[in-house]
């Protein structure tokens, strides 16, 4: 409990703990005239892979440029995402670090981020990219790759049990009644479809509809959909009695790329959710069993593809020059493209991609399948706006509790909708 | 006997020294703060300044993000009036405290009784029922946890031999809290040396006397055991009580706190406010309480020792 008290605070005092960092800094001031060498700290997060590939591409940039060294640091996403804000709150964000999509809004309000609008992009990656990616009209991440979301399903089995495989641009509805159908045909133990408990999944099917999404105009509106959320919701406590998806106890113990708790590598469920950058991973879990499929689509679309991974650099790094100059080269170089592959995805910039296509492998093949499958219905990457991150863990819990048969649906919207209108006023106020 | 003469003499050791040190008083203080000054120092920044820094925090809003802002007592009132996590979390934390210590100090207790004996390859038995303790709360544990207790785990597998339908454990809302509480009661071996260091210290002297008077096993540990080691047993119960209140890791690693909150323990929701909500000033003000919680149980478990605790040197009664 001290400890924990003590740690609050550590943290909040990390300023004094990073003050070598920025001692360094200085030192490469003194040396700029001169062109000395500088260091360039960077941060990010994934699994090995990424991890050796980045750090080989920045051994070939250091070779390029031999004044350049950096002081990396790297680790998995949990753990950056918990580290950043203390960084933040001493002004000490590594010059260059990987940004979400998820998270690039809360730290561009705070005035972390640099704007990198003045590099020139040009035929490296799409202009409508960049559009798309503006933030109050400027750039403050460089896309590092393509990204979509859609739903990989066991095709092995699927075809064992005579089940047809789901199509390209299915509507909610026939994706509720696959699932129905597929019951049918699988025997006991085995389920079409997973339970859905989180925010993402219900704003799908509401943005699908042609609703604005739950969260907008950087939180201060929130829409949740009664009618929508009834009805979806309803569906999946039927699904649950019908045994289409697996009882609330087993949902509760599943560990997505666990090897044995994992719900598809496990066999239990047929389909779960997938992204271009996940689905390797489920690959290698289950080799040559993997399909993939888009999100199921209403009138307006479905899921979403784009660029969800970009390098940022700090609005506080006494290096900026050398970082803007070191994020363009990550996306230019073609060694470094080779030295990256996939590891991000598929890389943003169209000819590096054309050098990587002829050798790659199955479970890459796999993530680019699935963006194609998914860009043209496409609808945009909705994340949780600044200080609503409370209230997804909460939709989660609240709607764990419906699957448990603990409350009422109609229950568990009123309180998610109670504290998603008090954040919307509360940001509507700042 | 050799017992009771080591501790006069030690408290004549201790008298001496005492009355020395009055002596000296003043010339040597400043070399004293010097001597300590690498803890001191360690102590005032490290530890007495975040303390205070966190006190001041649990009074403002701060992202971390952004600078504090001071909006007095809204934390407090919040949590107090308006928080319903609050509310399960610190109830959850007092279930697990009521069932685990209990559980724990009996448990250890057992296990002390069982190893206190002259046995050939003792050390070897001790040392293997020490083990799991060793490993202490770490991931492994947690991995091992979720392999036994998990709806395909060794439990259900055992009690499917026997025909009987097991549950998803840790999955499952209504016993996942207990299977934290088993794995807390499984390690007990610094509870256990620590009542095995007690029993050792019981006079035999005592035993052989009530021995003569007739009296049994039972009357026995129940007349001379038990009191004797009301001291260490006293001990054991404050840290249990302390430990478990901070139980962290196990549920942060096994249950996420899940499902729906049936594991979410004081200081997971704590850690969460602070490192996945990035609300510092409110998860100061969560730590504060929590001191005061923990502070005020202390105070009440000392006032009531003086009616169960026994200590030789008080001349052999509980006041």
């Amino acid at each position: 409990m001290l400890m924990l008290a003590i740690m609050l605070v550590l943290s909040a005092c990390s300023g004094g703990g990073n003050g070598g960092n920025k001692e360094k800094n200085t030192d490469n001031k003194g040396n700029k005239d001169s062109g000395g060498a500088k260091t360039l700290s960077i941060m990010w997060w994934g699994p090995d892979a990424r991890h050796e590939a980045t750090k080989k591409a920045l051994d070939i940039y250091t070779q390029q440029n031999s004044n350049i060294t950096f002081k990396p640091e790297f680790m998995a996403w949990d753990a950056f995402w918990q580290k950043l804000p203390t960084l933040a709150a001493s002004k000490s964000i590594t010059d260059v670090l990987q940004m979400d999509a998820a998270y690039i809004h809360e730290y561009v309000s705070r005035g972390q981020l640099e704007d990198l609008s003045d590099l020139d992009l040009n035929g490296i990656v799409d202009p409508n990219v960049i559009d798309n990616l503006q933030i109050d009209g400027k750039l403050y991440g460089i896309p590092l790759s393509q990204n979509a979301q859609g739903i990989a399903f066991n095709k092995t089995e699927l075809d064992q049990y005579g089940i047809p495989h789901p199509h390209k641009d299915w509507t909610y509805d026939e994706f509720f009644q696959w699932a129905r159908d597929a019951r049918a045909k699988l025997p006991d133990g085995k389920y079409p479809i997973g339970d859905t408990t989180t925010w993402d999944s219900f704003n799908y099917y509401q943005t699908s509809m042609g609703k604005s999404p739950i969260m907008s105009d950087g939180g201060k509106t929130f829409t949740l959909d009664k009618d929508l959320f009834m009805t979806f919701y309803q569906t999946y406590e039927q699904f649950r009695k019908d045994k289409i998806v697996p009882p609330a106890e087993k949902a509760a113990a599943f560990l997505e790329n666990d090897p044995q708790a994992d719900p598809m590598a496990s066999g239990v469920v047929m389909t779960r959710g997938a992204t271009t950058g996940s689905v390797s991973a489920l690959e290698q879990l289950m080799p040559g069993k993997v399909g993939v499929v888009n999100m199921p689509v209403g009138p307006a679309g479905g899921g979403w593809a784009q660029s969800t991974i970009f390098l940022s650099v700090s609005a506080n790094s006494k290096n900026k020059d050398e970082a803007k100059r070191f994020v363009k080269w990550f996306i230019t170089d073609k060694e470094a493209g080779k030295a990256l592959g996939l590891t991000r995805g598929i890389p943003i910039n169209p000819d590096i991609y054309k050098e990587l296509e002829p050798n790659l492998e199955a479970k890459d093949k796999l993530g680019k399948e699935l963006y194609d499958l998914s860009v043209d219905k496409a609808l945009p990457f909705y994340s949780p706006a600044a200080g609503f991150s409370e209230w997804v863990d909460m939709y989660k819990k609240e709607m764990e509790a419906v699957t448990f048969g603990q409350q009422s649906i109609e229950a568990a919207y009123n309180k998610i909708d109670k504290m998603g209108k008090e954040l919307a006023a509360k940001a509507g106020s700042k | 006997m050799a017992a009771t003469a080591n501790t006069a003499s030690g408290n004549e050791i201790e008298k001496k020294k005492s009355g020395g040190n009055r002596k000296k008083k003043g010339a040597h203080h400043i070399a004293g703060y010097v001597f300590i000054s690498p803890w001191l120092i360690g102590f005032l920044l490290l530890t007495l300044w975040p303390i205070a820094q966190s006190f001041y925090l649990s009074f403002t809003e701060y992202s971390l993000l952004e600078d504090p802002v001071w909006t007095g007592t809204d934390n407090y009132t919040k949590i107090f009036t308006n928080d319903t996590t609050f509310t399960k979390s610190l109830s959850v934390t007092f279930m697990f405290v009521l069932f685990s210590v209990p559980l724990k100090l009996f448990f250890s207790l057992m296990v002390a009784l069982a190893l206190n004996k002259n046995v050939r390859g003792m050390n070897l038995y001790r040392t293997a029922i020490y083990f799991p303790s060793l490993i202490g709360g770490s991931i492994a544990v947690a991995a091992l946890w979720r392999n036994m207790f998990g709806i395909d785990g060794y439990i259900n597998q055992v009690l499917a031999w026997f025909g009987i339908e097991g549950i998803g454990w840790i999955s499952n809302p209504d016993t996942s809290l207990g299977t934290l509480i088993l794995l807390n009661t499984w390690q007990f071996g610094s509870t256990m040396v620590i009542f095995l260091a007690g029993l050792k210290q019981v006079p035999q002297e005592l035993y052989e006397s009530a021995s003569v008077d007739g009296a049994g096993k039972v009357r026995k540990f129940i007349s001379i055991t038990l009191p004797m080691l009301s001291p260490v047993m006293f001990f054991n119960l404050v840290l249990g009580i302390i430990g478990s209140f901070q139980t962290f890791t196990s549920a942060f690693i096994i249950t996420k706190g899940g499902p729906i909150n049936s594991t979410y323990m004081y200081a997971m929701f704590l850690y969460e406010k602070a490192f996945k909500h990035y609300q510092m000033g409110y998860a100061s003000a969560l730590a504060w309480i929590l001191l005061t919680i923990v502070a005020l149980l202390t105070i009440i478990n000392f006032a009531a020792s003086r009616y169960w605790v026994f200590y030789e040197s008080d001349g052999g009664k509980p006041k």
